[in-house]
């Protein structure tokens, strides 16, 4: 099959998904139901990725009585009043990421499509992001260079040829999906809400100031990088970086001999809360 | 109303579009079936779902096929047997699976030494014992396919299909085996004297790690990706219980009375113990350092003792099986992973995969008694005794 009509095939059935929930939310209110908003453009690949980390999340969900369903709006000026979602999920601008947390307080918003330092200064809100920042990528490409000093390598987030850690996994799956390579933002968003559903199921509750309290304090989430990803104060999630070279990954950051060791995810881009 | 028109001509697509890809996805159909699956079920499953379903067998023919096309072992390395085990018995012999060198590796307990390399196919992983000792079975990821070993002869006898990227499986008391499906989020069972799959059942995402309960009706596989025990039951193959624990589990043992059940999780960096007849979590015990990154789970023969790989710690550590308590941790070679226990107990094998090695730990004493280079990455490892 051709790669644009599985893609098709793949969206189609990430809407139904949506779709069918609608309907049986006519129905009967379903407590077991839990819904996660997309602020962003459909053409974005933070959106496949989300859509990816949905099929994932009722994989999980339907051995344990929950549905997840996503939700795609424009932008921030679409969410409605009455609209209780259990997280967010961004791929906007800086003006609409603030502008969701503003609307929804308490709410978890992920930002999955940013990666400017300036706003992650603040520290304590609801805004979480999952992408690296450009201060954890310098620090990662520095830490490379200086092992590898002749290196013009990336430092990246995710890349399709990621194979440890069970990334071939990921990249299969993604690529069965969608019929292309998995980015940035498609792990971003993938993660994001891969995560959310592991929290809901794991605390047992779609209350979505619980599910801030647990991602903020509680998370150990494996985004396929080989460590256990948790949140720093300032929202900012604590990850590995990929050194990307001649379109391969060639290795990881926190880099071992620079780093105090592979473990240690502060060394990358720590940004102190005042 | 118009919701639910609109719905149902979204299923006739997607179901369009299923047909469609059938032909192409003999490998890859179950993963895309799935993300059809929340959707087709009107209500979200509230109780643990069966889904047996039992699959083709792998004809004749095709057995015979992958077993003609299976590389052959050299004379040379077959002469290389010691002098042969008694008539019957076991042999003793450490059987290894070398991930990346692609042959299974035979050491003599006795002296510590390779007496043979078995050439099996492409990435060995998941390796076991048939109960009558009489063959060695092989998960080869890549080929899709698992390898039967004849111990006595340290040859590969044939190789029959799995499906695609067997990673571990466990053999039941019964022969059968049961195997986890890492690219399928499915445990396949199958008969290997016929190769024959007998069924196949939907677990969670890349699942790995396989447990069978010592009197066989019950069986664990772990979902790396979906963080999750699923509890298979023998002989009907339904899911009877799907239990959340640390983050990425990856292998899972029964203690012999089959109470409890012991499972690692790599992520999380913990232990956790649960009670098998209520299917919760009993106990949790975090490793504590950062670099423990726990995979194979092994009980002491007296049970009182819990061995665990420690992965790139390089260590395995030991806890106090009923308390769960830290008792302490024994060096080994690098990213260890595969454990096994001789019979009498007295022998801990460990696959260092970054050292190419195996460690030998005496268990009476906790201490690293030889090591043995072997192929590349070692993965897994089983004793025939």
């Amino acid at each position: 099959m051709k790669q644009e009509s599985r893609a098709v095939c793949a969206l189609l059935s990430v809407w139904l998904t949506a779709g069918m929930a609608l309907t049986s939310a006519v129905r009967a209110a379903d407590a077991d139901e839990v819904e996660i908003l997309f602020v962003g453009d459909q053409g974005r690949s933070a959106w496949e990725g989300a859509s990816q980390g949905l099929i994932e999340a009722n994989l999980q969900g339907k051995f344990l009585g929950k549905t997840f369903r996503l939700t795609q709006l424009p932008g921030a000026g679409e969410i409605l009043k009455e609209s209780k979602p259990a997280a967010v999920v961004v791929a906007g601008d800086a003006t609409t990421l603030r502008q969701v947390a503003d609307t929804l307080p308490g709410v978890p918003v992920f930002n999955v499509g940013l990666d400017d330092d300036a706003i992650r200064q603040q520290c304590g809100g609801n805004i979480l992001h999952v992408l690296p920042s450009q201060a954890m990528k310098r620090d990662a490409l520095s830490q490379w260079k200086t092992k590898n000093p002749e290196s013009d390598a990336r430092a990246l987030a995710w890349h399709s040829s990621a194979k440890k850690y069970s990334g071939t996994q990921l990249n299969d799956r993604y690529m069965k999906s969608f019929g292309k390579p998995m980015d940035d933002e498609a792990w971003a968003g993938w993660a994001a809400v891969k995560m959310l559903a592991d929290t809901v199921v794991r605390t047992q509750s779609s209350d979505p100031g619980k599910l801030l309290d647990f991602l903020r304090n509680d998370l150990e989430f494996d985004g396929q990088k080989g460590a256990d990803m948790s949140y720093r104060k300032n929202g900012q999630l604590r990850q590995p970086i990929l050194i990307v070279e001649g379109g391969k990954v060639v290795g990881e950051a926190p880099v071992v001999g620079v780093a105090q060791s592979i473990e240690d995810l502060d060394s990358l881009g720590n940004v102190e809360c005042k | 109303m118009k919701r639910l028109t609109l719905a149902v001509l979204m299923l006739a697509a997607l179901s369009a579009c299923s047909e469609k890809k059938q032909p192409e996805s003999a490998a890859t159909g179950p993963a895309e079936t799935q993300q059809a699956a929340p959707a087709a079920t009107e209500a979200p499953a509230s109780a643990p779902e069966a889904s047996a379903a039992t699959a083709p067998a792998t004809s004749a023919a095709e057995t015979q096929a992958s077993a003609a096309a299976a590389p052959e072992t050299s004379a040379a390395e077959t002469q290389a047997a010691a002098a042969p085990a008694a008539a019957g018995g076991p042999t003793g012999r450490v059987f290894v699976t070398n991930e990346k060198g692609n042959s299974v590796s035979v050491i003599d307990p006795a002296t510590n030494a390779v007496i043979g390399t078995i050439d099996v196919g492409i990435q060995p992983r998941g390796i076991g014992k048939s109960p009558d000792g009489s063959e060695i079975y092989v998960a080869l990821g890549e080929e899709g396919k698992i390898a039967v070993i004849d111990p006595k002869e340290m040859k590969l006898v044939r190789k029959f299909d799995s499906g695609p990227d067997p990673e571990a499986f466990g053999v039941h008391p019964d022969g059968n085996i049961y195997i986890s499906m890492e690219n399928d989020a499915k445990a396949a069972v199958y008969n290997p004297k016929t190769g024959e799959q007998i069924a196949l059942v939907d677990v969670g995402l890349e699942p790995e790690g396989v447990a069978v309960s010592p009197d066989g009706s019950k069986v664990i596989v772990t979902s790396e990706s979906t963080n999750m025990l699923h509890v298979i039951s023998v002989p009907d193959h339904k899911l009877v219980a799907n239990i959340l624990v640390g983050s990425r589990p990856r292998a899972a043992t029964f203690s012999k009375d089959g109470k409890w059940a012991y499972a690692s999780a790599e992520i999380g960096g913990e232990v956790k113990r649960v009670d098998m007849t209520t299917y919760k979590v009993d106990k949790v015990t975090s490793i504590g350092e950062e670099d423990a990154k726990p995979k194979d789970v092994m009980l002491s023969n007296d049970q009182k003792t819990l061995y665990v790989a420690g992965g790139r710690a390089n260590k395995i550590f030991i806890f106090d099986a009923e308390s769960m308590a830290l008792k302490g941790s024994i060096p080994v070679g690098n990213r260890v992973w595969g454990l096994a226990l001789s019979k009498d107990g007295s022998r801990l094998y460990t696959t260092d995969g970054g050292s190419d090695q195996i460690s030998v730990i005496d268990t009476a004493k906790n201490e690293v008694i030889a090591t043995i280079p072997v192929g590349k990455a070692p993965w897994g490892v089983v004793v025939d005794d």
